[in-house]
């Protein structure tokens, strides 16, 4: 009898344990402008879309919720509508008072909690950025107007081409997902951009340190997830538009966009259009190897560039059932400084260059991105399922004129099939899948369960070898535990296996070299031979989340990996950018990478602090070695450069601080720092390339709800403080430390009954001459760009339907 | 303080970081800037390598300018002649060892420049002579100079 009573209490647990989840409560009073209760407001839980109506005291409760996060949406009839995202894990209260709307167009006040939300869940350190963020520091990419985050640099070609380097890792070490999609481009050339539209992004998380367990292979610096939502609120149609200029590049920009919403259906698209000059540096000649290039009216020489994105979205959203499709189309054309084909001084023909400063002759880049995303999820009491589709193609061109180097023909042969001005030519075709489930076993314990794949086919043309056309595979699966011991304190661990396959074909030169004292050119070179490799790799993480009160303490220890990628397993050709001649290793393992995170934060009324340390060790980390040889044959004479493996270590962490001066007066504090350090091989002591320099911005920021017309203004001054860099490798350049001043300014307008945003900035308001470590241009000694005045303009618009 | 701590920390030096230096300021280096060799002849190739460490190995180019495409790296302009088409253009890469531990070697090198090949004699005119140098830890120096090579 015990024994059957033992195992009906054992039953009955499993049986709560895994039919009866807790439910909770959401409840809460919504008051108007002067407290009073709001009888009649509605408020709407998405995504299940329950709803109440407030009683005559302002008083609501909804009941039957599961942990999670949700949406809250308050509307009542002259009032704005508010929303909030809360995350609720226990009975939850949520007070609203609403503002008062004076015009018939409805507003909505967005009040975001969800970047508190996701640091007390992530027990990796994150970012939170949403188009506010964007829209005040509004760079010349996205990584650029990302770049003031801590821990985030970028390394940069021109003004309009950036790359994300997370606590200075960068290129095929950092992920950048956008709409459950890794995105792939030519992520491992230092010249190449990231083919995103910044207008285009409503909300932004940064993940610092590897996350390779969520996102697989490459993402052991770390991930930049990109959500583009765009949805609209049922019955109604809304829409922005940007108008956006720039004094230092001359730039004219717009993006336009609209989008509406019946029941569950939605459609929207969104187009933008950007046009600069040649951007100005202040200096009048720059030195390249001790040639110096002399500069006409600052302009740093064919520069200049457009770019034209279309995007489309469409979909259904139901309470137990979502589908959202987005086709974007990425398109950007770019100069590069004419004086410098990389970093070999050149020639130039100053009449054709210097007649106008917005055309693009040789070196140019352009890029074309396609991409098409489903992505669905279904939704369950206590499970649900997410799915992601995507297409994507990547197709990019570097033009200049043709030079013949080492044994290439004085003159370029008729019989050729590509263009002789065509230097390089990459084309990526990108087919992935990603299936993710969630369970939610009782209130303490949630399971989580995904697989993704992807499969590449890279093809090269052009008169330039530097990787072979390709194909790879990739395909992870994973598996994820977080138990709350309380509301409080989480712990997360998880597994991942991955398995990847690259095939690459062999390249023979289209021209024959001079293998032999006769100096006879007779022999076509290959470059690169037939290649199949397969990698497996396990990863994991272990992550505990503390935050009591107005505490938060985050520790995690991961496994995390990347899987070389072609560049470094078949590269075999002379980089005639950097006077290089690059040889692959089709040997090299699997990097592997081991971290430990730990972030501390405080925060108060008026004062928060934080500090987000880490400590990092790559077993065998890939690097581009530059060795004490040259090579004839291969090489054409160039500077020998192996990819070879090392042991790494590194640390280093951010801080930050805001306090609260008076009412209206922010003071703030952001500080980031990174060692480097290789281990073994032959730059045994030496640090990493492209290592960020520490730096510092101190803020002070002003703020006011109301200012005679203008509503929501601020005024911000950061004053960016950069040490200089001497840990450097061949064949970087010691960089000098800096002082920035930039300053911010934004406000909100009504013009008749149409609201008007506007934001205005002054980059390096002194006009101050420095160099950035991590740009591209900085071996050849480009400054920085000088005094630029940014004025963006909003124009929101919504209506009933 | 744990700022300034990092911005010390950052500021320290050490390791090699300099770039080895090709001196052709010494006497009789050869050849200069806008210096004219000749098909058919020998020169010896003279300037003197330094570095704070130790010497790698060195490499000499020397292609055609014909198109002016230049990457002098002096100060001297050179007069140069009109842009033309090349048809038959001498071309010279060749590496050269260092021997291990030096800081500093001064070559002595004769190089041979023929005065055609199977295809005919070589196209007179502007060429590019380019010596890239770099030393046990991978620093490099390059100099480009502008010269012609014609025919006595």
């Amino acid at each position: 009898m015990k024994k059957v009573n033992i195992l009906l209490f054992f039953m009955v647990c499993l049986h709560f344990a895994i039919f009866s989840q807790e439910k909770f409560t959401l409840s809460g009073k919504i008051t108007d402008e002067n407290s009073h209760g709001l009888e009649g407001a509605t408020v709407v839980v998405l995504p299940s879309g329950e709803g109440a109506i407030a009683n005559t005291k302002g008083q609501y409760l909804l009941s039957a919720f599961v942990k999670g996060l949700y949406t809250v949406k308050v509307t009542f009839v002259g009032y704005k509508t508010l929303i909030d995202t809360i995350s609720i894990s226990d009975n939850y209260i949520f007070n609203a008072q609403l503002q008062p709307a004076t015009l018939s167009l409805q507003e909505v006040v967005v009040s975001d909690h969800y970047a508190e939300t996701r640091q007390k869940e992530m027990p990796l350190n994150v970012e939170v950025v949403n188009d506010d963020f964007l829209k005040q520091n509004r760079g010349g990419s996205l990584m650029k107007s990302l770049e003031r985050l801590p821990g985030i640099s970028t390394i940069d070609i021109g003004s309009g081409q950036s790359k994300p380097v997370i606590r200075g890792l960068g290129f095929n070490r950092v992920v950048v997902v956008e709409n459950g999609i890794k995105h792939e481009g030519q992520q491992w050339g230092a010249d190449h951009g990231l083919e995103i539209d910044q207008y285009a992004v409503e909300k932004l998380e940064i993940v610092k340190g590897p996350a390779s367990l969520l996102y697989g292979s490459d993402a052991v610096g770390g991930v930049i997830d990109i959500k583009q939502n765009g949805i609209p609120a049922e019955n109604t149609v809304s829409g922005v538009v940007d108008l956006n200029g720039k004094t230092n590049n001359n730039l004219l920009g717009t993006s336009i966009s609209v989008a509406a919403r019946k029941k569950s259906f939605f459609a929207g698209m969104r187009a933008t259009f950007l046009d600069y000059a040649d951007y100005k540096v202040p200096t009048e000649s720059v030195d390249i190897y001790s040639y110096k290039a002399a500069l006409y009216k600052n302009h740093l020489r064919n520069t200049a560039g457009n770019e034209q994105n279309l995007h489309l979205f469409f979909g259904v959203i139901q309470k137990y059932f979502q589908s959202k499709f987005f086709v974007s189309r990425i398109f950007s054309k770019s100069g590069l400084f004419a004086n410098a084909h990389g970093l070999e001084p050149r020639n130039v023909d100053t009449g054709l260059h210097d007649k106008s400063s917005r055309d693009i002759q040789f070196p140019s880049q352009q890029v074309n991105h396609i991409k098409v995303i489903n992505k669905s999820e279904w939704f369950w009491d206590k499970f649900s399922i997410e799915a992601e589709l995507g297409f994507q193609r990547n197709f990019r061109q570097e033009w200049s004129q043709y030079v013949s180097h080492g044994y290439m023909p004085p003159v370029f042969p008729d019989s050729l099939n590509f263009d002789p001005e065509l230097e390089r030519q990459f084309e990526k075709y990108i087919y992935s899948g990603n299936l993710r489930g969630a369970l939610q076993v009782n209130s303490k314990l949630s399971l989580s369960a995904g697989i993704s794949s992807e499969f590449q086919d890279n093809r090269i043309g052009g008169r330039g070898f530097i990787i072979p056309a390709f194909k790879q595979y990739n395909s992870g699966s994973y598996a994820l535990a977080k138990h709350l011991f309380s509301e409080e304190s989480i712990l997360q661990f998880g597994l991942r296996f991955d398995f990847g396959k690259i095939n690459s074909k062999s390249y023979y030169d289209w021209f024959p070299s001079s293998n032999g004292d006769s100096g006879e050119a007779t022999e076509y070179l290959k470059r690169s031979d037939d290649l199949s490799r397969t990698f497996t790799n396990l990863s994991w993480s272990l992550g505990y989340n503390y935050s009591p009160e107005n505490w938060l303490f985050k520790i995690n220890f991961g496994k995390s990996f990347r899987m070389p990628i072609a560049k470094e397993l078949e590269s075999n050709g002379v980089n005639y950018h950097r006077f290089s001649y690059e040889v692959g290793d089709s040997k090299l393992l699997p990097e592997v990478s081991y971290q430990f995170d730990a972030g501390l934060e405080y925060h108060a009324t008026k004062l928060a602090v934080g500090a987000t340390p880490f400590v990092n060790y790559f077993s065998n980390y890939i690097y581009l070695n530059p060795t004490d040889r040259f090579d004839r044959l291969y090489g054409a004479g160039n500077q020998i450069f192996e990819y070879t493996q090392s042991k790494v270590f590194r640390f280093g962490g951010e801080i930050h601080a805001h306090y609260q001066l008076v009412k209206s007066l922010q003071f703030g504090f952001i500080g980031e720092y990174v060692y480097s350090e290789q281990l073994s091989g032959s730059k045994k002591g030496f640090t990493l390339p492209f290592s960020p320099p520490a730096s510092a911005i101190a803020n002070l920021k002003y703020q006011k709800a109301r200012w005679g017309f203008a509503k929501d203004v601020y005024i911000s001054l950061d004053y960016r403080l950069t040490a200089s860099q001497n840990k450097i490798v061949p064949p970087e350049k010691s960089t000098n430390g800096f002082q920035v001043v930039n300053l911010s300014a934004g406000a909100k307008f009504k013009l008749n009954s149409q609201e008007l945003i506007l934001t205005a900035q002054v980059q390096n308001l002194f006009n101050t001459k420095y160099f950035n470590h991590t740009s591209y241009y900085r071996l050849i000694n480009v400054p920085e760009p000088g005094r630029n005045f940014i004025l963006n303009i909003s124009v929101p618009f919504t209506g009933k339907i | 303080m744990l700022v300034l701590m990092f911005f010390i920390y950052s500021c320290e030096e050490e390791g090699d970081k300099e770039n080895p230096v090709i001196d052709i300021g010494i006497e009789n280096a050869f050849p200069q800037n806008c210096d004219t060799l000749y098909f058919g002849e020998a020169f010896t190739f003279k300037v003197l390598f330094t570095d704070n460490v130790e010497l790698g190995s060195y490499n000499i180019d020397i292609h055609n300018n014909f198109d002016h495409h230049s990457h002098s790296t002096e100060v001297t302009e050179c007069s140069l002649d009109p842009v033309k088409e090349p048809e038959n253009p001498f071309r010279f890469i060749q590496d050269f060892s260092i021997a291990d531990g030096l800081r500093e070697y001064e070559t002595n090198l004769s190089i041979n420049i023929p005065d055609g090949n199977s295809e005919g004699l070589f196209d007179e005119g502007d060429y590019h002579f380019f010596v890239n140098l770099v030393d046990k830890e991978g620093w490099t120096s390059q100099v480009g100079l502008s010269i012609k090579i014609l025919r006595r």
